[in-house]
């Protein structure tokens, strides 16, 4: 891998923004994520390779010592910080098309619901992953699910929930979800989740983290 | 039956850079450098961020059906499950709280993260829980003292959605305080609003025992709170 990439992987992972920020103090004074995306462009590498060997490597590493209690939320958003600054200079490659992400991941907390950190800390690992994330919000009705199911009918969902009381509308919009498509990936989440419930209510996949997911989806969009 | 009620500045709380550091799971050496910003703007501006009130009521209209660890507050029957009905079980009156940091540390937490600082939105987001229940402490503390000049002595407050007790039976415990009781409500889903609120009881008698380590009786293993508080 070429050195401008390792670096910029690195910044992601520790999250170096850019040049000017002061974190993490081994990086001092050297070029963040910003700088060295940018260089990366301009040493012709290619933005797809930009994106799967540095950025998404680098996100990957931080997620993987969160779900392994090496590191708490706020290590894993500073990493999205410089991950977002890095992007800022892909942009127009996804537009052209000279970028493809791995698929649409549909993210919403169910209904009953108002939570959100949770929701949108996984939003945002898996936006980290390479995926493309259509955030619903919170208090998120089957209709609104199933509408848009049928924009990207490739889409994966994911439910979130952080009380038992509103765990239980899960069910419900697993169930309509399955009653128009039987096949539809559905993974869900939250701190009363358990695999138990994932399967009692007939979803995909459970994961206690944002890691577990972005692992899973490697395997769904391969 | 007696109501009280308290209202807070934030600097009464007495909430330190500790606090937050613990809550996000980092001690004072592991922490890393670049939260520091995040964590002193949101102390800075505490008090603007807080609309905190609280209080109980306190009911001796208690009755026990032990067959099935359940508890009958003014004759309305609580499901309070095994391990919370042990702790209170000598109780002879039972004071009912709820308390809240307010709205606005939400709905400012929630438009930081709209605009795209997910990290400054998840310090003041972990704030607000670090404010209701500081301030839940407070209340527990002056319940305490008025209840130790009666002879009498407290247990720890417990909760509903935590050791079997089942969150729907918050809809039952409203019902024993007043309505919009420090201002905050109850949605059909028994999520109380504002977000950052905290419901439960607390044992009154003179042979109930304040536990100081809960954790060895709760069965939440991944709580945020696990064993940090007396550590
Ligand atoms: C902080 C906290 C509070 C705070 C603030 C809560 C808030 N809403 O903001 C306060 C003190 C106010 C509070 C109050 C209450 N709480 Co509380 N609280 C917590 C605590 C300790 C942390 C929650 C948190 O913010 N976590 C941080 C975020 C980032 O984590 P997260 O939302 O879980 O999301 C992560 C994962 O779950 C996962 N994930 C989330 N969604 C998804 C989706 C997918 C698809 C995937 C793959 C993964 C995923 O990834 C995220 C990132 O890692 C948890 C215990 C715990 N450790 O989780 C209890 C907890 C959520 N609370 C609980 C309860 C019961 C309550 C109360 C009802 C208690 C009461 N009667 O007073 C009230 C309800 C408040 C209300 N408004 O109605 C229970 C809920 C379980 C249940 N029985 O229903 C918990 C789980 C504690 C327990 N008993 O184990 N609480």
């Amino acid at each position: 891998m070429s050195d401008t990439l390792e670096r910029l992987m690195n910044c992601v992972e520790l999250g170096k923004i850019n040049k000017l920020s002061a974190f993490p103090p081994s990086l001092k004074g050297q070029d963040g994520a910003d700088e060295l995306s940018k260089l990366a462009l301009d040493e012709g590498i290619n933005p797809q390779v930009i994106l799967n060997q540095a950025l998404i490597p680098g996100m990957s590493k931080i997620g993987e010592k969160f779900s392994q209690g090496k590191a708490f939320v706020p290590e894993m958003l500073i990493s999205a910080k410089a991950m977002t600054a890095a992007m800022k200079h892909l942009k127009p490659f996804f537009a052209t098309g000279e970028i493809k992400r791995n698929g649409v991941f549909v993210i919403g907390t169910v209904f009953g619901d108002l939570h959100d950190i949770g929701k949108n800390i996984v939003a945002m690992t898996i936006e980290g992953a390479g995926w493309e994330v259509i955030d619903l919000g919170v208090d998120v009705k089957p209709e609104k699910f199933i509408e848009t199911i049928e924009k990207y009918p490739n889409c994966v969902v994911g439910l979130s929930a952080l009380l038992t009381t509103t765990m239980a509308n899960m069910e419900v919009i697993v169930k309509e979800i399955k009653n128009k498509y039987p096949d539809k990936v559905i993974l869900v989440g939250g701190a009363p989740l358990s695999q138990d419930y994932c399967n009692k209510i007939g979803a995909s996949f459970y994961s206690r983290d944002p890691q577990g997911a972005v692992e899973y989806l490697k395997k769904v969009a391969a | 039956m007696t109501i009280e009620k308290f209202s807070f500045k934030y600097s009464e709380l007495n909430i330190g850079r500790n606090a937050l550091i613990l809550a996000m799971g980092y001690s004072q050496e592991s922490l890393p450098p670049m939260i520091n910003e995040e964590i002193d703007e949101v102390l800075e501006s505490g008090n603007e961020l807080c609309n905190i009130e609280g209080g109980y009521r306190i009911t001796d209209s208690v009755n026990w059906d032990k067959s099935i660890f359940s508890i009958l507050l003014d004759n309305v029957a609580f499901d309070i499950h095994k391990v919370i009905f042990q702790q209170i079980k000598k109780s002879n009156s039972v004071a009912i709280f709820a308390c809240t940091a307010g709205k606005k540390i939400t709905d400012i937490s929630k438009e930081i993260m709209k605009d795209g600082d997910l990290l400054k939105g998840y310090v003041y987001d972990l704030f607000g829980s670090i404010v209701v229940e500081s301030a839940m402490d407070l209340i527990q503390d002056s319940l305490q003292k008025e209840m130790v000049a009666l002879g009498l002595k407290i247990t720890n407050r417990f909760s509903p959605g935590y050791c079997g007790w089942e969150v729907a039976e918050q809809k039952k415990l409203f019902s024993l305080l007043p309505e919009h009781f420090c201002g905050i409500e109850l949605t059909d889903s028994c999520l109380m609003q504002p977000t950052k609120s905290v419901s439960g009881i607390i044992g009154i008698g003179e042979s109930v025992k304040y536990n100081r380590y809960t954790c060895n009786i709760c069965d939440a293993p991944n709580c945020l709170y696990r064993n940090l508080k007396y550590q």
